[in-house]
């Protein structure tokens, strides 16, 4: 090899150790045997074990998939529905949409957290579930439309045109045309607002109630004392379920693959 | 597809019934409750009880503020979030005949100022701030007080409590003043002399204390009394002081916000609390002193006998009970954000 | 008859739809924001109706324009370093065979599907005095006492970057991929050496990737205070700790809202500047990401 290849493939090779060192840490602490994370005692499946019987962890676990699954597939729908409309349709205070998402995605956690919970108290909408839900499609909504609008800048206005003039029905070219087109960049949508759900704290401290608790908080609540081998466990396993999840995606996206569709 | 859709519909039918009366929603610290008493609880009464958990007042009082009918039936605040949220009416008054065992408390820790004869709140855990050293670093008894945390030879080392009350009640306290003064000129005069400290604090830090000092990521400052108990049984070379200028006594008590949906279940939670074996398993949990004195015989020898948990008269003599500072809270803010700039 | 009212139909349900969703969820919380920032603070209550602009008036004070300042810094810092990585990162990724390039790709993303406080928490583990990189640097007899790493501005500026990198690499590959290799072959034909062909070539025809990501690492890195905070030891006072200690420790609120609006305001006016320089027609809302 000559030697400016060598040190490309050396710089990509440090770029990934870089985003995977810290992924490994913590697989590789999940079978510590020790309560302190800090040195290597030995290996051991028992915080495997103790994932395994704490139910808690697990009703926390299965509420944050639901919630993380019903949003992502609502934010789905209604940001692709808002791409789809702004890129093709006039109406009244698009611009007003237009600034509605681009607001929704520059503003801080904590304020949009704040302004929820003041519009939900002042609609007494009690705090819990559909709260948590609503405030998770609200902020995954703006990056699918971004994503979805993105893929549909790519194609050529014609094709909805010719379409139309054959006579298709707007339903029709959505569904028949549109959604076909689009779909990686609508899968691509919605796997970013499963992560998006997975991963917020801020928010969603501030929108749910005493009834319904998910895992970011739970993991939040639980890091204080220094991570625990539990939750390293905990979030080994989440990572190698969104591997297989990734592995299946692409298998079936085979071509039109996910990431392609991203940009 | 069907099956998942009937999947979450009984999901929301079960919350949706969850909701009735067997339940109590709790707002706690986070760890400050061991599971085991909760589960011990849910055991005994057929309860069950929804935990939540805050790390830092401030962030309770807003939820509760901006939307009262969040459904929290018990929360815990400090002395002057007490003091606040009683005169806000964010509190309601507790039926003392309601409860069983209040004659269990420390008189001592009853009847303060921020709740003249305990109206609206029933103390839970009490703590100290004081100072925690590594004698591996520093030889044992070379620290006494606040003013020590000044001295040059600490440059880059302290660990500072993420917490504006805190931090400036050691400067107050350095300068001879009240931990809870209003006084514009003397909250000018603590925010220049934690000017002065900066070039020795190392981090702040309110979550993960715990776990720097046994680690030895910090080797000496700012402690809560809980945290040094808990990092001595892991790090035997951490020593905790009782500053001379005086110190922070913070009690965290139970007390029942306005709007609570479940009253009679608060009042059940509370009375389980109120029982000295559970009061004392709390304590043993956490690391924290038990303000129930009928509790002391259940805790464990070395903790009966900690000078950290429960000092003597004379060091309580200068201990401190921090009172709601009202708009005031507004300037030590604004000088904590320009002490953090200049770091 | 029946084809015009379908699609009626399906224009209005959809349009409809999202004015109901953002109006009720966006619009109004915004409003709300708005109006927060345009009352006083309360004694009892959060805040008094009554309207001032003396929020908006104290921000002109030193402490937040100082704030302000140093957060963008911090920010441009990131951003740099962001670039200077991403840059040939982007560039090599692109320029491999098209069976690896969406695999390579999609392992850039797959870290960030864990939590990343998790992740964040991983960094300390790393940088910690008694932690791996001190007991490997002590094993190898590269140093004899353990570095201070954790609790500097070093250990921020790492997580940030850590955390934002791929925003910077997605829109450059993206670009970098459009590009046509020709442009570079021809400039080497007529004797450009690769420094004039990175400067004269690459760098014009891949400045909307270079602004799209920078603009993406530049606008959360000024609010991303939680990675500061562990990372840091909560030494500094970003954008991001201001809003949030005015919402909660200061319980000022229309301060609070008052910097978010400005900050959104912020953001959107370096958002159109960079529409502006992008060009006339083509840029618009997918360019965020």
């Amino acid at each position: 090899m000559k030697p400016a290849q060598v040190s490309k493939a050396l710089f990509t090779a440090f770029i990934y150790a870089f985003f995977y060192l810290p992924i490994a840490i913590l697989i590789i602490y999940s079978f510590n045997n020790s309560a302190f994370s800090l040195v290597w005692h030995g290996f051991t499946w028992q915080w495997y074990a103790q994932l395994w019987q704490d139910s808690d962890l697990q009703i926390v676990t299965l509420h944050s998939v639901i919630v993380g699954v019903l949003a992502s597939t609502c934010a789905t729908i209604l940001g692709t529905l808002a791409a789809v409309s702004l890129y093709r349709y006039k109406f009244f205070g698009k611009k007003l949409i237009h600034s509605m998402i681009f607001i929704l995605i520059v503003s801080p956690d904590i304020v949009l957290a704040i302004s929820l919970l003041i519009l939900f108290s002042a609609f007494k909408i009690s705090l819990g579930f559909w709260t948590l839900l609503f405030a998770h499609i609200t902020f995954c909504l703006p990056f699918v439309a971004v994503t979805v609008y993105g893929r549909l800048a790519g194609f050529d206005k014609n094709i909805f045109e010719a379409a139309k003039d054959l006579g298709a029905s707007d339903s029709k070219i959505f569904f028949k045309i549109i959604t076909p087109l689009l779909w990686p960049a609508i899968l691509a949508g919605w796997l970013l607002s499963f992560s998006l759900s997975l991963d917020d704290v801020i928010i969603s401290y501030f929108v749910t109630g005493p009834d319904f608790n998910i895992l970011p908080l739970q993991i939040y609540s639980m890091v204080r004392l220094g991570v625990k081998p539990e939750i390293n466990a905990l979030c080994s396993v989440l990572f190698g379920v969104t591997l297989l999840f990734v592995c299946i995606s692409q298998l079936a996206l085979k071509r039109n693959s996910v990431t392609n569709a991203r940009n | 597809m069907r099956k998942i859709l009937l999947f979450c519909l009984s999901f929301f039918i079960i919350n949706a019934f969850a909701n009735d009366e067997k339940v109590v929603n709790v707002y706690n610290w986070s760890d400050y409750l061991p599971d085991e008493v909760l589960q011990q609880f849910e055991k005994e009464t057929g309860i069950h009880v929804n935990y939540s958990t805050y790390d830092n007042n401030e962030t309770m009082y807003a939820k509760l503020k901006a939307n009262p009918d969040v459904g929290y039936d018990i929360v815990v605040p400090s002395t002057y979030f007490i003091d606040r949220m009683r005169r806000e009416k964010m509190l309601q008054p507790i039926d003392k005949k309601r409860l069983v065992g209040l004659s269990n408390m420390n008189p001592a820790l009853m009847n303060k100022s921020y709740d003249p004869g305990n109206n609206y709140s029933i103390p839970y855990l009490v703590g100290s701030t004081g100072i925690l050293y590594n004698d591996l670093f520093y030889p044992i008894g070379s620290i006494n007080a606040w003013k020590d945390l000044w001295q040059e030879k600490y440059h880059d080392r302290l660990l500072l409590l993420d917490d504006v009350r805190e931090i400036f009640s050691m400067a107050l306290l350095v300068l001879g003043y009240s931990p809870d003064t209003t006084n514009p000129e003397q909250i000018k005069a603590a925010y220049q002399k934690l000017q002065a400290l900066l070039p020795n604090v190392k981090l702040f830090n309110d979550e993960a204390v715990k776990a720097i000092y046994i680690d030895e990521d910090a080797t000496i400052g700012m402690v809560w009394s809980g945290d040094a108990f808990g990092a001595q049984q892991e790090n035997p070379h951490l020593h905790f002081v009782f500053p001379k200028e005086g110190y922070v006594l913070s009690q965290d008590s139970m007390a029942i916000p306005a709007n609570a949906p479940h009253l009679a279940n608060a009042y059940r939670f509370i009375n389980f609390i109120l029982r000295p074996e559970i009061a004392a398993k709390i304590a043993a949990g956490t690391g924290y002193s038990t303000p129930n004195a009928a509790a002391m015989k259940y805790l464990p020898e070395a903790m009966r006998n900690s000078e950290i948990m429960y000092p003597n008269a004379k060091i309580l003599a200068r201990a401190h009970f921090q009172m709601d500072v009202g708009d005031a809270a507004d300037d030590y803010e604004k000088y904590l954000e320009q002490l953090k700039l200049s770091a | 008859m029946v084809k015009k009212g379908h699609k009626f139909c399906f224009k209005n349900i959809s349009v409809t739809l999202i004015w109901c969703w953002l109006g009720f969820f966006a619009l109004i919380p915004t409003f709300l924001m708005l109006m927060t920032s345009l009352v006083q603070q309360g004694d009892t209550e959060l805040i008094r109706l009554q309207l001032t602009f003396a929020n908006y008036f104290t921000l002109f004070n030193s402490i937040y324009l100082k704030i302000f300042a140093h957060s963008l810094l911090v920010a441009f810092e990131v951003t740099i370093i962001c670039l200077i990585l991403g840059y040939p990162f982007a560039y090599i990724l692109a320029k491999l065979p098209e069976s690896l390039k969406n695999l390579a790709l999609l392992f850039v993303i797959i870290p960030f599907w864990t939590s990343s406080l998790i992740r964040t928490y991983a960094i300390v583990v790393i940088l910690k005095t008694k932690g791996l990189l001190n007991t490997f640097l002590l094993w190898l007899g590269l140093i004899h006492t353990p570095l201070q790493l954790l609790y500097t501005n070093t250990a921020a500026t790492i997580g940030l970057v850590y955390s934002l990198l791929p925003f910077m690499i997605l829109p450059l590959y993206a670009n970098i991929e459009k590009l046509d290799s020709r442009f570079v072959d021809a400039a080497r034909d007529l004797g450009a050496n690769s420094w004039q062909v990175f400067w004269k070539i690459l760098v014009p025809l891949t400045l909307p990737g270079i602004i799209a990501g920078s603009m993406l690492v530049l606008l959360p890195a000024m609010s991303l205070f939680y990675i500061s905070n562990i990372l840091g030891g909560a030494k500094t006072m970003l954008i991001g700790n201001l809003i949030e200690n005015q919402f909660l420790a200061a319980r000022n609120w229309p301060l609070g809202a008052t910097v978010s609006v400005v900050l959104t305001l912020f953001m959107a006016l370096m958002f159109l500047t960079y529409v502006k320089v992008r060009s006339k027609n083509t840029a618009d809302m997918g360019d965020l990401l």
